[in-house]
């Protein structure tokens, strides 16, 4: 063991400080950043990346990657790389299948109700509290390691506008990871404090979060350390990946290529992302498909994005409105998120807002940083200029009366914790139980609205209609999850009961996820992981089929395609007889072995429709 | 956290004078130091009673703020203190007066749509209903001050017609600008 040296006077009692972590938990990318020497910096992992891809995949042998190594696995294995999984927390089938991007997604989501939608994997069907879980622990072994230590509690963050259910999958989640939440915070709120805007006195502050797949606005108030979030907006289908749709797109049409296969779309739409990477800096740039290519410039990308950025510009005002607010009454906004680069969006956000946004810090780690910030306060290391951060529930809690009704207990934009009671009575005689239905949302029927549990008060003393007194109680925490409970008054008789709302977790079912995580791969797991792989080994095989029917002869020589069927045959033979990794091998090769055949097609097809361009123009 | 005591009076745990006129800055101030010793983050290593207990205390504090920083529940709140039922699901007014602002503030609600300045009659309707709320407000004040509280109570029902109609206008808001 290594001896620590301390000299007098430097860093007095360091074993006191306790270590403590901000986690940014993303759609696309996650970070863990902590405080040293002062200062909130994010931690690398071994390679020295900061950004871990939010990206889970279930390999063979029951095998987990995660980050960069499972990012690897999207084209080779999409039904078990499991990507922006955090628009699944807290959701249920009905939720997500409208939402964009999980519609489109390659794996299969299980149908449970009610219930949040599990992900069907070769290691079985995981929730999305599991797959954060590893993104998770995965962080969380990364600052372990580089900080030497264990940790004392995290600070994970949430969209200002996760209803309770997505924020209690987020608690659940780190629970698995073994992770001590000390917090969840609002990531707006998180980015303004990494600014260091809880310094000031009392100012209007607007975040513009514009990722990858999504964009968020928020409004905050911050008055000396006080944060109060007033208002929140956003489009959750709108992100830096449509600006790369928007090129390929107009590149398309330019060249009027109609029908490019998955494997063209895809080097299109990175071609697509590094020319506007390389538009922030360069006024004109080449994008390239094979051998076709166009210069596109500056101007002509403005052109293109601006639909997309009027659509954010929108979601600000309306955001600024909610708020009681006008543009100019706005003192900073903040950018967050990779897409704030692109100089467009600078430049509207500046014209809209009448100033220039803060860029100062990395747009992609900033709530990381101001994560960090807060959990270093939390666990005690700081003190004197301490801030309070004090949130708002963002969807009001109401509960079902008679008719499909919501009835209101508790607002939208109450700060949080609150507790309010609601008495109700019984409308039979002798009646000894009461069904209640909380729900979440801002529309009157509670069909619109958001079921968070349904519970059945019991054991009421039996009495005439109307003279029990029944008293709910509604108590949301700073974190903005919430508990009932319930109680009759007026004989006395505490029939009490806590209710942990239903969507989430139960205590149990996060008792059998650690079990699991533990446990080798179960027998049933194996043979769903064996049927997968035959399902993808049938589909490739009758693809290629296909292709060589219709190609082959034309584009490859004899003897390559002699030596694609071989490989073809054996892949045939193993789906029949065996192992999951034997298949799964196969699929690589003859993946493999069938890139030229896919890289000639693509530049055939290219040259066709060239070739009708031509014929067109003449 | 000695001297907080959950069951004090609203004005008396917030240090502000009881009545209707209250200094929205020393409200806030009291607020956030009461906060700052309460918030349950204050205690994020502490014991789970002790962060129960927390929760709890907070969100007292934030229910006593929240009912005196707004001019409506304020009021309700003064009835309540003053031993007067403020529940006006009954309610009916004699006052002609009121009965006609009613009526053409209801008006200019219905023609915003087809103002040829949507954004701008809507401005002017805000500040006709601040009008209005802002002379109930002072209403109320004087005849609570002076414990004519069936008076108070009159205004106090005007007040919250008021705010139904606000709350009104901004669903129209939403539909008009489109967003």
């Amino acid at each position: 063991m290594l001896m620590q040296i301390s000299e007098p006077g430097q860093t007095p009692e360091p074993h006191q400080r306790k270590l403590a972590v901000g986690i940014d938990l993303g759609t696309t990318n996650s970070l863990v950043a902590t405080v040293r020497n002062g200062s909130a910096q994010t931690l690398a992992d071994i390679d020295g990346a900061h950004l871990l891809p939010s990206v889970v995949l279930y390999g063979e042998e029951a095998s987990i990657e995660v980050g960069e190594k499972a990012l690897a696995g999207a084209s080779s294995d999409p039904v078990n790389t499991l990507m922006s999984i955090k628009r699944l927390m807290g959701r249920s089938f009905a939720d997500v299948t409208d939402v964009t991007g999980v519609k489109m997604s390659p794996y299969e989501l299980l149908d449970l109700g009610q219930d949040m939608v599990k992900i069907r994997t070769r290691a079985g069907d995981v929730s999305p509290v599991q797959v954060s879980a590893e993104i998770l622990k995965s962080l969380g072994q990364r600052a372990e390691e580089t900080l030497g230590g264990e940790l004392t509690g995290v600070v994970i963050t949430v969209p200002a506008y996760f209803d309770d259910a997505q924020r209690q999958a987020t608690k659940d989640a780190a629970r698995i990871a073994g992770l001590n939440v000390l917090r969840l915070l609002n990531e707006p709120t998180a980015a303004a404090v990494a600014y260091g805007l809880d310094q000031q006195d009392e100012v209007a502050v607007a975040v513009f979060d514009l990722g990858g797949g999504t964009f968020d606005v928020s409004v905050l108030q911050l008055t000396k350390g006080v944060f109060e979030v007033l208002a929140t907006g956003g489009d959750s289908a709108l992100g830096g990946d449509d600006f790369d749709h928007a090129l390929a797109q107009w590149f398309v049409a330019e060249h009027k290529l109609d029908s490019l296969d998955v494997f063209q779309q895809r080097s299109l739409l990175t071609a697509a992302r590094q020319a506007k990477e390389q538009l922030s800096s360069a006024n004109e740039v080449e994008l390239a498909l094979a051998d076709i290519s166009s210069t596109l410039s500056r101007q002509q990308f403005n052109d293109l994005v601006d639909p997309l950025i009027d659509k954010a510009i929108r979601a600000c005002k309306r955001a600024v409105r909610d708020a009681k607010l006008r543009s100019d009454d706005i003192h900073n906004v903040v950018m967050v998120g990779g897409s704030t680069r692109v100089p467009r969006v600078r430049e509207r956000v500046a014209e809209w807002f009448g100033r220039e946004p803060l860029i100062d810090l990395d747009p992609d780690k900033v709530v990381a940083l101001g994560a960090a910030l807060q959990a270093d306060q939390l666990v005690g290391n700081r003190s004197g200029d301490e801030m309070l951060l004090l949130d708002v529930i963002p969807l009001s809690l109401g509960i079902e009366t008679m008719g499909g009704l919501t009835e209101k207990i508790i607002h939208r934009n109450t700060t949080i914790p609150v507790a309010m009671a609601q008495e109700f009575t019984t409308f039979k005689d002798g009646q000894t139980a009461m069904a209640i239905h909380v729900v979440q949302g801002e529309r009157e029927l509670i069909d619109d609205c958001r079921s968070l549990a349904r519970f059945e008060l019991q054991g009421i003393p039996p009495m005439v209609a109307g003279a029990a007194r029944i008293k709910v109680m509604f108590q949301v925490d700073a974190d903005g999850l919430l508990r009932v409970s319930a109680r009759e008054e007026s004989t006395g008789s505490e029939s009490r009961i806590e209710v942990k709302p239903a969507y989430g977790l139960s205590d149990t079912d996060i008792a059998d996820m650690l079990q699991q995580s533990w446990a080798s791969a179960a027998d049933d797991k194996e043979a769903r992981a064996l049927r997968e792989q035959q399902i993808e080994a049938e589909g490739l095989l009758q693809a290629l089929s296909a292709a060589l029917l219709k190609d082959g002869e034309a584009m490859l020589s004899e003897d390559e395609q002699r030596e694609l069927l071989a490989k073809m045959e054996v892949l045939h033979r193993e789906r029949e007889q065996g192992s999951v990794a034997s298949i799964a091998k196969h699929i690589e090769i003859v993946g493999k072995a069938s890139e030229v055949f896919a890289e000639r097609r693509m530049d055939a097809s290219i040259n066709q429709a060239l070739a009708g361009r031509r014929v067109d123009e003449i | 956290m000695s001297e907080f005591n959950p069951r004090e009076n609203y004005f008396a745990l917030l240090a502000v004078p009881q009545s209707y006129e209250v200094n929205q800055a020393d409200l806030s101030r009291r607020y956030r130091e009461l906060q700052r010793e309460a918030h349950p983050d204050r205690f994020a290593g502490a014991s789970e009673r002790e962060r129960l207990r927390a929760v709890q205390y907070s969100s007292q504090i934030n229910e006593a703020y929240e009912t005196l920083v707004s001019p409506t529940r304020r009021a309700a709140y003064l009835l309540k203190l003053a031993g007067i039922d403020s529940d006006m699901s009954s309610t009916t007014f004699r006052d002609p007066e009121f009965l006609m602002q009613q009526m053409q503030l209801r008006e200019e609600l219905s023609e915003l749509q087809s103002a040829s300045d949507p954004e701008a009659a809507l401005d002017a309707f805000y500040r006709d209903l601040d009008a209005a709320a802002d002379q109930q407000k002072s209403i109320f004040s004087a005849s609570y001050l002076e414990q004519q509280f069936d008076e108070s109570l009159a205004s106090y029902a005007k007040l919250q017609f008021l705010e139904k109609l606000r709350s009104e206008a901004e669903l129209k808001e939403s539909e008009l600008l489109d967003y």
